[in-house]
Formats: C-alpha cells, sequence, structure tokens
C-alpha cells in the first residue's frame, strides 16, 4: 500500500482528491437544487420531496456519511494544499500582479472554501439537526427566512459558493487530466454556467420565500 | 615542431574503420578507473560526457552556466546537416564531405571531414532515439530543407531551434549519466587552467563562481569543448559567456592554436543599435532565399524605403552575381555590405545596415506563406527593433558569428598537449576558413557522441596510468598563480570598467581584422591592442572580492585573455598572405574583388606556439595535402 | 524612433543566499528605448562601478530569448509585461518616462537567491535527472526514419520542448509550483514513441522529485502559462496528470 499513500500524497494526488470530492460536490448541489427547486411550487411539494428523501432510509444515511467523509477529505487536502502553498515562497514579493491566468475564483478558493465550511455548519444547524417533531420542513425554512440576517446571510453564501465552483468545476477537469484545445472552451463556459445556476437557483430561495409569506 | 596529424593511411572512405580497428581498447572492467575531465556542456561537451560516462569512465564535467542545458548550443536556429539522403537528391557523404571542404576554401584536412560526413547520418539517428522532436512530413518521415545555399535537402531542423532541441537531447543523456553517478557535474565552475604533469594533461584548476573558491581536480585526461572565441569582437552573435579563456590557458600550457584568423562573419543579423549594446542578434541565413538585399543607389539617401523608387535602388548581389544572387556565401555577402556602406550607402539611423526586402516575396507568393516560412523570424526582428517586416524592409548588417579557428588538433582530436582532447568549435579542425550553414551542430555532436569515445580510449590504452593528486606541486603552482592574477585584477582600481576596454578592443577587431583586412591596418590594430592591454593592466577597475559571486572579475578574466589573443588574431593574420574563407585580405584579390588563395604557399593549417608573455607566438605549420579533391577556384558570378 | 526615458528603479540586493536583502533606488537617465532591459541594467551596472558601488549581480547569456538563464520580477511580472518574452528580449519602449520600475529576483523555497537577483535554479535540473530522458546509449540506434511520428504529434512535442527552463512559471505561480516545467518534459517524451516504454516511471519520478524539491502545489491558476516566455500551455499539465494517473494505477511502479 506504499503506493498507494504516496500516489495520494503527491502534489498530483492531492488535487485529484480535491477535485473527484469537489465534483462529487457539484453533483451533491445539482441534486440539492433540482430538490429544492420544489419548494417554488409550494409548501406541499417541498414537503413531500423532503418525505420521499427520507423513506430512502439507508440509503440517504450513506449519501449523508459519504459525502460527510468527502467533505472531510476536500477540506483537510484543501488545509494542507494552502499551507504548503504558503510555505513554497517565504519571502514574499513586493509588488506581483496577474499576468491574467488567476480569476476571483481561483485566488480566493481557500478563503471563499473556509466560509464555505462556516456556512454549511450553520446550515446543518440551522435546518438538519433541527427539532423536526411538530412542524414541517417548509415551516422551518419559512421561519428562517423570515429574518433578514438569514436571507442576507444566505445570498451572500449563494455567491461565494458560486465563485468557488466557477473555480472548481473547469479546474477538477483540469486535475483529472482532460483539457483538451477542443473541448476546454466548453468545458469552462459549462463552469461558468453550473456556477451561476447554483448560485442563482439557490440564492433566489430565501428571496422567494420571504416574498411568499 | 613537426605537426603529426596522426591520419591514418588508406583511402579515404576507409581510413575511420581502420583506424577505429587499430585504436587499442581499454577493458570494459578497467574503464571505471579512469577519470575524465570535460569542460564544457554544448553540444560537444554534453554529448561527450554522456557517451564517455555510458561506457562507463568516470566523469566530471564543469560549465559556466547554472546548468549544463544553457551552453551556447543552445542557441543555434537553422538545422544540423546529415548526409542521410532521405530526399533521394542525389546527396552522399561523398557530397558532403566535397561541399564542406570546398566551402571552407580547402584550409580543412580530407581525412577529417570525410568523418564527419559519415558519421552524420548516426547523429540524427542518435538523437531522434533520445526524442529531438525534429520537424516531420505529413507521413510522418524526416523533413530536410535546403539551408546556406546547398544545392541538396540534407538540413534536419527542429522549427527555429534546432541547437536547443539538439542540446536538450545531449543534455538529457547527460542528466541521466549524472543520476546515475556516473558523471559528477560541477555548474557555476570556470576553467581557468589546465595542469599538465610530464607533458601530459592531467586535471584543471576552476574558480567556483558562486564561492569565489579556486578549485582543483584531477583526472587522466581532459576534454575541452569550450565553444568558440568571437567574443573577442565584443560585439557578436554569441552567447554572453563565451570566452577564449579556456582554450587561451591551454594554449599558454603548451598546446598549439591554430587558424585563429579564420572568423565567420554572418551576413544577415540585426544592426547595431548604440554603443549600449551588448551583443547582436542572429536571423537566419534562410531569410535570404526570399529577401532582396538592396541600398539606395545614392550614398547618403535619407529617404524612408518605401519612398525610394526601384530604379534608384541598387540590388547589388543581384546584379554582382547574376548566378547565386542573394544566396551567395557567407563571407561573399558579408564583404559586400560593407562595401555598400563604406560607400555611405548603408541606411538606418547609423547607416551601418542594407535592407532585406520581402516585399517582392510577398506579392509573389502572399503574406501567408512568407508568414509560415518566416513568422517566427519576423516576430523576433519586431520584438527587437519595433518594426514590421511585412510592411516595411527588414534592415541586416554583418556580425561575427563563429570562429573556425581554434585549438590545434590530429585526428584522435587530441592537442599537443598529450591527454588534452579538444572538442567542437573549440578546435580547428573540420572548417576550413569557412564554415557552411548547419555544420558546426554536425560536428560538434559527432566529436562528441562518435569520435572520442574511441579516440580516447586509444589514448588511456597506450598510456602508463599514474595517480595524480590534486596536491601535487603543479596543482598548487597553477592555484597559485590564479590567486594571484586574481588579486592583480582587484588591486588596479583604475578608472575604466572591463566591459569599457572589451568594447574597444572590440573596435579596433572589427575596424582592423574583420570583414576584409590589410597589412597596414593589422600591424596598426596589433599596436593598439599592445597599448590597449598596457592600459588595461594600469587601469582597470574591478569592484568587489575574489571570494564571492563577482560577475565584473569573471569578465575582467576573460577580457584580459581576450586582450592577449586578440593578438595572436592579428598575428595570424599578418602572416597569411592570401585571402581565403573568412580572411580577406585586400592585397590579395581577384579582378572581380573575390578572395585568392595561394595555395602554393599557404595550404597549411597555422599553428602557434606559446613562447612566453611579451613574446612573440612561433609559427608551426601543418601542410595540408588534398588526394581526393581538386582545388578549384570559388566563383559565384 | 530612438527616445530616451528617466526611470526609477527599485531593485531588490541581497549580498548572500543567507543575507538579508532590501530593495534599493536607483536613477536611470537617459536609457534609449532601443535598449533592452538587460542592457539598461548594464549601464547601471557602469554607473555603479564607477561610481565604487557593487553592481547589480544577475543572471543572463545569450540573450536572445532562448538560453533561459535571465529573468527578474518586474513590476510584479516574471520576464515583465510582454507576452512571450523573456527578459533579454523585452525593450524599454514598453515604458514610459518617468516610470518606476521594481526588479526582484524569481521567489520560492526551491530557488535559493544568490546574490541580488540571480537565483539557484538547480532544482529544475533535478527534476530532469530524475527521469527527463530516454534510456538509449550513445550508438545503436537506429534509423532516424525507421518509427514515422505524425506531424502533428511532431509538432505537439515540439510545443511542449521547446521550454527553455527559466523558471518564470515557478516565478510566476501563486503557490511557487513547478509543474508547467516539469509537465513539459513529461509531455514531450509522452507523445514521443522514443519516449513511451519510460513513460510510467518518468512521471511517477519526476514528479516526487518535483514534490521532494520544495515546489508548491498546482491549483490551477493559470499564471503560468500566462507568464511563460515559450507560452507553453497547460495542457500539458493535463497530460502529465493523465500520464501520472496511468503510471500510478495501471503500471508496475511502485
Ligand atoms: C546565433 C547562432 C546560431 C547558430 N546556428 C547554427 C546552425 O543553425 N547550425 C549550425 O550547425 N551551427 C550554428 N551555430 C554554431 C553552433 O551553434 C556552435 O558552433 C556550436 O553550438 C558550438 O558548440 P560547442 O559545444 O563547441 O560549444 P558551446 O555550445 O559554445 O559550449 C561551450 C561550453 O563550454 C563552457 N565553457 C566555456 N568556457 C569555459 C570555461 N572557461 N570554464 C568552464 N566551462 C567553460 C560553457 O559553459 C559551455 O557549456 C550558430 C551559432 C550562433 C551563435
Ligand atoms: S515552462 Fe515556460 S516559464 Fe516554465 S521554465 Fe519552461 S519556458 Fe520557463
Ligand atoms: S539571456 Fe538567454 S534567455 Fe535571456
Amino acid at each position: 500500500m506504499g503506493w498507494f499513500i504516496k500516489t495520494f500524497t503527491s502534489s498530483i494526488g492531492k488535487k485529484w482528491l480535491m477535485a473527484i470530492t469537489g465534483l462529487s460536490f457539484c453533483g451533491f448541489l445539482t441534486s440539492h437544487l433540482l430538490g429544492n427547486l420544489t419548494l417554488y411550487s409550494g409548501k406541499d411539494a417541498f414537503n413531500s420531496y423532503a418525505e420521499h428523501l427520507h423513506s430512502l432510509g439507508v440509503l440517504i444515511s450513506v449519501s449523508e456519511k459519504g459525502l460527510l467523509f468527502f467533505g472531510i477529505i476536500h477540506v483537510l487536502t484543501g488545509l494542507v494544499l494552502f499551507i504548503q502553498n504558503i510555505k513554497s515562497r517565504p519571502v514574499r514579493y513586493s509588488v506581483k500582479k496577474s499576468a491574467g491566468g488567476r480569476t476571483i475564483g481561483s485566488f480566493t478558493m481557500p478563503y471563499t472554501g473556509l466560509v464555505l465550511i462556516a456556512f454549511i455548519v450553520l446550515h446543518l444547524i440551522n435546518f438538519h439537526f433541527v427539532d423536526k417533531t411538530g412542524t414541517t420542513i417548509y415551516q422551518i425554512v419559512q421561519e428562517a427566512f423570515s429574518k433578514p440576517v438569514y436571507i442576507i446571510g444566505y445570498i451572500f453564501a449563494m455567491i461565494v459558493v458560486a465563485v468557488h465552483v466557477s473555480h472548481g468545476f473547469w479546474s477538477a477537469f483540469q486535475t483529472l487530466g482532460v483539457n483538451h484545445p477542443k473541448y476546454m472552451p466548453f468545458i469552462r463556459k459549462a463552469g461558468i454556467a453550473f456556477s451561476l445556476i447554483v448560485g442563482l437557483g439557490f440564492g433566489f430561495i430565501p428571496v422567494f420565500i420571504s416574498l411568499t409569506i | 615542431m613537426q605537426l603529426d596529424a596522426k591520419i591514418p593511411a588508406g583511402p579515404l572512405a576507409q581510413k575511420w574503420d581502420k583506424h577505429r580497428f587499430e585504436l587499442k581498447l581499454v577493458n570494459p572492467a578497467n574503464k571505471r578507473k579512469y577519470d575524465i575531465i570535460v569542460v564544457g556542456t554544448g553540444l560537444a561537451g554534453g554529448s561527450a560526457s554522456a557517451s564517455l560516462a555510458e561506457l562507463g569512465y568516470n566523469v566530471k564535467t564543469f560549465c559556466i552556466q547554472d546548468s549544463p542545458r544553457r551552453a551556447h548550443s543552445i542557441a543555434a536556429q537553422g538545422g544540423i546537416n546529415a548526409s542521410k539522403n532521405y530526399q533521394n537528391d542525389g546527396d552522399s557523404d561523398w557530397r558532403l564531405f566535397y561541399d564542406t571542404i570546398k566551402g571552407g576554401d580547402f584550409r580543412a584536412r580530407e581525412a577529417n571531414v570525410y568523418r564527419l560526413a559519415q558519421l552524420s547520418g548516426n547523429i540524427i539517428d542518435q538523437c531522434v532515439a533520445q526524442g529531438v522532436p525534429f520537424a516531420r512530413e505529413y507521413g510522418g518521415q524526416l523533413a530536410n530543407r535546403s539551408f546556406g545555399g546547398a544545392q541538396v535537402s540534407r538540413t534536419f531542423y527542429a522549427r527555429g531551434q534546432t541547437g536547443q532541441q539538439l542540446l536538450l537531447g545531449a543534455y538529457s543523456a547527460l542528466s541521466r549519466q549524472i543520476a546515475a553517478g556516473k558523471v559528477q557535474m560541477y555548474t557555476r565552475r570556470e576553467m581557468l587552467d589546465i595542469v599538465v604533469i610530464e607533458g601530459h594533461a592531467k586535471g584543471v584548476v576552476v574558480r567556483n563562481l558562486v564561492s569565489g573558491e579556486v578549485e582543483k581536480y584531477a583526472a587522466d585526461a581532459v576534454v575541452l569543448a569550450t565553444g568558440g572565441y568571437g567574443n573577442v569582437f565584443y560585439l557578436s552573435t554569441n552567447a554572453m559567456g563565451s570566452n577564449v579563456t579556456a582554450t587561451y590557458r591551454a594554449y599558454k600550457k603548451g598546446a598549439f592554436f591554430a587558424n585563429p584568423c579564420f572568423t565567420q562573419i554572418h551576413p544577415t543579423c540585426i544592426p547595431v543599435h548604440g554603443t549600449y549594446q551588448s551583443k547582436l542578434t542572429l536571423m537566419s541565413e534562410s531569410l535570404r532565399n526570399d529577401g532582396r538585399v538592396w541600398v539606395p543607389k545614392k550614398p547618403g539617401d535619407k529617404r524612408k524605403p518605401s519612398e525610394i523608387p526601384e530604379a534608384e535602388r541598387d540590388y547589388y548581389l543581384e546584379n554582382k552575381y547574376p548566378s547565386f544572387g542573394n544566396l551567395v556565401p557567407r563571407d561573399v555577402a558579408s564583404r559586400n555590405a560593407k562595401e555598400q556602406c563604406d560607400k555611405g550607402k548603408g541606411v538606418g539611423e547609423t547607416r551601418l545596415a542594407v535592407y532585406l526586402d520581402f516585399a517582392d516575396a510577398i506579392k509573389r507568393d502572399g503574406k501567408e506563406t512568407i508568414a509560415k516560412k518566416y513568422g517566427n523570424l519576423f516576430q523576433m526582428y519586431e520584438k527587437i527593433t519595433a518594426d514590421n517586416p511585412y510592411e516595411t524592409p527588414m534592415m541586416i548588417y554583418p556580425a561575427v558569428h563563429y570562429t573556425m579557428g581554434g585549438l590545434w588538433v590530429d585526428y584522435n582530436l587530441m592537442s599537443t598537449i598529450d591527454g588534452l582532447f579538444v572538442l567542437g568549435e573549440a578546435n580547428f579542425s573540420d572548417h576550413g576558413a569557412n564554415r557552411l550553414g548547419a555544420s558546426a551542430l554536425m560536428q560538434g555532436l559527432a566529436d562528441g557522441y562518435f569520435v572520442i569515445p574511441y579516440t580516447i580510449g586509444g589514448y588511456l590504452a597506450t598510456t602508463a596510468k599514474k595517480q595524480i593528486k590534486t596536491d601535487h606541486l603543479a596543482f598548487r603552482e597553477s592555484e597559485k598563480n590564479i590567486n594571484d592574477f586574481t588579486n592583480k585584477l582587484l588591486s588596479i582600481k583604475g578608472k575604466r570598467t572591463v566591459d569599457d576596454f572589451h568594447r574597444q578592443l572590440g573596435n579596433v577587431l572589427w575596424e582592423y581584422c574583420g570583414m576584409s583586412r590589410n597589412d597596414a591596418g593589422l600591424e596598426k590594430a596589433r599596436k593598439l591592442i599592445q597599448e590597449l592591454r598596457g592600459e588595461f593592466w594600469k587601469n582597470v577597475l574591478v569592484p568587489g572580492s575574489g571570494r564571492e559571486f563577482n560577475q565584473s572579475l569573471e569578465k575582467a578574466g576573460r577580457v584580459a585573455d581576450f586582450l592577449e589573443f586578440g593578438e595572436l588574431l592579428v598575428i595570424d593574420a599578418l602572416s597569411r598572405k592570401e585571402s581565403c574563407g573568412g580572411h580577406f585580405n585586400e592585397a590579395h584579390q581577384t579582378e572581380e574583388n573575390e578572395a585568392m588563395r595561394d595555395d602554393e604557399n599557404f595550404c597549411h593549417v597555422s599553428a602557434w606556439e606559446y613562447k612566453g608573455y611579451g613574446n612573440d607566438p612561433v609559427l608551426n605549420k601543418e601542410p595540408l595535402t588534398f588526394e581526393n579533391v581538386k582545388l578549384t577556384q570559388r566563383s559565384y558570378k | 524612433m530612438t527616445k530616451t526615458l528617466n526611470l526609477t528603479l527599485r531593485v531588490w540586493r541581497q549580498k548572500g543566499p543567507d543575507s538579508a536583502g532590501k530593495l534599493e533606488t536607483y536613477d536611470a537617465k537617459n536609457i534609449s528605448t532601443d535598449m533592452s532591459f538587460l542592457e539598461m541594467i548594464d549601464v547601471i551596472n557602469e554607473q555603479l562601478t564607477l561610481e565604487g558601488k557593487e553592481p547589480i549581480a544577475f543572471d543572463h547569456d545569450c540573450r536572445e530569448g532562448i538560453c533561459g538563464m535571465c529573468g527578474a520580477v518586474v513590476n510584479g511580472r516574471p520576464h515583465g509585461p510582454e507576452k512571450g518574452t523573456t527578459l533579454c528580449q523585452l525593450h524599454m519602449r514598453h515604458f514610459s518616462d518617468g516610470d518606476t520600475i521594481f526588479i526582484e529576483p524569481w521567489r520560492s523555497r526551491a530557488f535559493k537567491i544568490i546574490k541580488d537577483l540571480a537565483v539557484d535554479r538547480s532544482a529544475l535540473d533535478i527534476i530532469i535527472q530524475a527521469g527527463g530522458y530516454v534510456s538509449v546509449n550513445t550508438g545503436g540506434a537506429p534509423d532516424a526514419n525507421a518509427i514515422p511520428i505524425s506531424q502533428e504529434t511532431a509538432e505537439k512535442a515540439m510545443d511542449a520542448a521547446a521550454c527553455i527552463g527559466c523558471g518564470a512559471c515557478v516565478a510566476a505561480c501563486p503557490n511557487a509550483s513547478a509543474m508547467l516545467f516539469t509537465s513539459a518534459k513529461i509531455s514531450q517524451l509522452a507523445l514521443l514513441p522514443q519516449g513511451k516504454p519510460e513513460a510510467a516511471k518518468r512521471a511517477i519520478e519526476m514528479v516526487r522529485t518535483m514534490d521532494k524539491l520544495g515546489f508548491g502545489n498546482c491549483t490551477n491558476e493559470r499564471e503560468c502559462e500566462a507568464e511563460c516566455p515559450k507560452e507553453i500551455s497547460i495542457v500539458n499539465i493535463a497530460r502529465m496528470n493523465r500520464e501520472f494517473f496511468k503510471a500510478s494505477f495501471f503500471s508496475d511502479v511502485k
């Protein structure tokens, strides 16, 4: 197993971990978003969606554990990369300019990542680990988004997600070796589109909910 | 001294085979007992180091740059010749041999040149096997182009970066041996002396350019592959670090210096802009395939090129040489450019340039075709000059490019010091008085991959092995001399910088010992150089100390050697009372102003022997005999 | 047309690897726009020498953009602001009168500063020694035309092989990663049939060596590609990632 460890602790291996876990989060975001779209059709649709989801039982708890596991890998590897990368240039430049390679998404990756961890924890506390006896998930959501702080906080977080994903999406393909002059322009555009959809799709929910109260 | 070139007997085509058989071999198990020093990591030194290490020798390799991959060979653009005859256009070893001998104006050894042609094909095989990405045809076969006026297409190339790719090939082979522990690589080291013990080269003394420390290394044989001395002219197309120090100090230790006055001036370089100019950039010779060279007919014409009508332009090469036109050999093209500028017909701000015009070619073939052929060169030109050659003619002027002269070596590439071998541009062996395009890369690699591995074995196998340590008196003396030399340079604390002296030396040589020479000018140059050298040792300003990274000190040492060597170059030019190839003495020209050889009196190699500082060197002649080719007068009319 | 400029230079001066360095200010007067950047430093160095001060140490050799020896970070940009240009080929006409120019060495944990602007890039050589070659001894190579190589492949290999080993990619990378350099060599040899037999070992050894030398990790910032004077593409990094994947999971190399 020495080779296995060596592979995944190498610079490329660590990137793979980021890419694979990152892409799986993109998958998760997609399904989460699809599910949440039911919110736009009103209370009953959303509640029945939630019920359906919970009836999946084992499957759901396996996915949850999987996501948690991936999340831990993504965060820990990200932190290791962040620290190693800072250390690889002990003396910084007095003047440093971008040549046009970096994007807002790419250079804020570690920071947007940290914001997202905080957000996810709050999000889970708000909507996942709440006491759901005697109330529906829709009510919980409604209640949360009646507070302006929550609305602003969630919208902000969704912008951050979009920024994070705008780099993460194409970057994952590049890392996994999928870069070809023929396809890359498409992948890059798809990445932007995906981040916009995710950002708008999720970001509009609090606004929508608060308007429908 | 009687020079013995050790040319094997027998028919030309069989000499090398026969010789290889006759050379004594070192037993494979014994090879690891031998240490070999290689100085230089260009095509010659890089390939030699790798090949010798593969055979089992312990190799110590030195270079000035921070990495062996940066040797000056990296800059070669055009390509490398080989008599593969892949194009089925009539090429053969014999034709490549003949072209090279004739191109060299019959001042090279037949046997060496023939061997070079024979080995040329192996070089391409070797490089391809290493992963050199040569240009290919659609069918996947190697592409060729015709180069430097050759009538067959025998030049292999990798875009305009052939030297780079070949060097990276040699560098990769070298890297493999470094990783295997068979080569000890010493970068940022400058060789400052050869240690000769009982007539045999036994080591080198180098300066560690980072720490300033003087270091001593012993070995059973020493290989010099330190490149050419074109920078004696200050401005040249050579890299800034190219120097004569290694070969000149070997000369001082008893290696003869051959034909120093054979220097090549390349016709298509970007002209000088101002006094601050540090080096000249070559524009590939291939440009002359489509560009037309012209100057205004009226001297001092200051109009823009676009404002000068056809009738007032002088396409002097086409007019003077109707059959070769713009494709005359390098020396002829260069001399004619100078002649036009001397007449006041030069163009550009400095009036030291001629036009190379692509307007007709673009009209004929379309911009796209021209861009495909020369796009990268046009781009490079624009980067440097901010002029767009698609719209306005290029300006070009000749510049020092290559030095055919170098340390004298015999057929085994051994100098007059036993055990001191000299490869690549550093030796004098294969190009006579003028080198053909794409032949230097070929020679460097032939020497390193395919000649030295055999001939050095022959030397080692026939020489009694003697373990020398670096605390030997000869090493200590050499070390002391170097330290004294350094201290002397540092202690002068004069008023002029090293570059200032170098620039002045360059001006003198360019003026009096450049494209065309005459005895009066040469005499004058000799005097000027002596004076300048005198002033240098009184008035040079070298800052810093010897015990640190000190680039001024490095340069100072090199310029000190150039100041001595420059005189040797002039002495050689003075002694050769004929014109041949790159050496054009105005007193010896045909009625058509072409170089006129004197085969009766000068069909020899001039090998100079050092006789101490301040004494005239002694001329030794190695007669050149031509059994296989007939000496003819070149004509390009 | 030739003009002259007056500039203020802020140059990093550092005596040796372990000394502290700082930015010093110099006036560069009457600098011709036709000069190259290095020629401008030559002029300053002549002045400094005559004033009895130490000239600025900087590496350079070919001065035509091919040896890869020169390089400094100019106003925050490795090799200066021009695209696809080495420092030696950067001309002063790209600056304006009165400009202040910051000149700093390549900065990376893997590149120690030797003096002023000169850095030790031997780490790049060590990466090549780990496998950037085809193991073929001199002699005995088959005829050069024995294995046809499509023009497309040869061109792609050449695109990668054009790397001059200058290290600007490392200097430009926010993480001081050497991925572009390493991938260029791995790509070149992975594309060519001659390099294939050793592809797996090469990919693994070169990547591991690169990691050991203290370079940072790639985060796909693309600054390397944007600054590379030879415009080497990050397509090569993707190819290296594939090669490394194949080598890690489908070869016997451990
Ligand atoms: C711009 C240009 C274009 C060219 N184009 C072509 C072409 O298209 N085709 C062609 O055939 N030829 C061409 N040439 C000529 C050819 O490139 C050279 O002649 C050839 O590369 C010389 O190789 P070399 O190995 O002998 O020496 P170099 O490559 O010059 O190497 C010299 C080595 O010696 C080392 N060295 C020097 N002095 C010392 C010292 N004192 N101590 C320690 N080390 C030292 C250096 O560090 C370096 O490693 C061109 C030359 C120039 C300038
Ligand atoms: S990839 Fe580009 S920037 Fe990096 S070393 Fe090679 S040439 Fe320089
Ligand atoms: S000095 Fe050679 S690339 Fe700049």
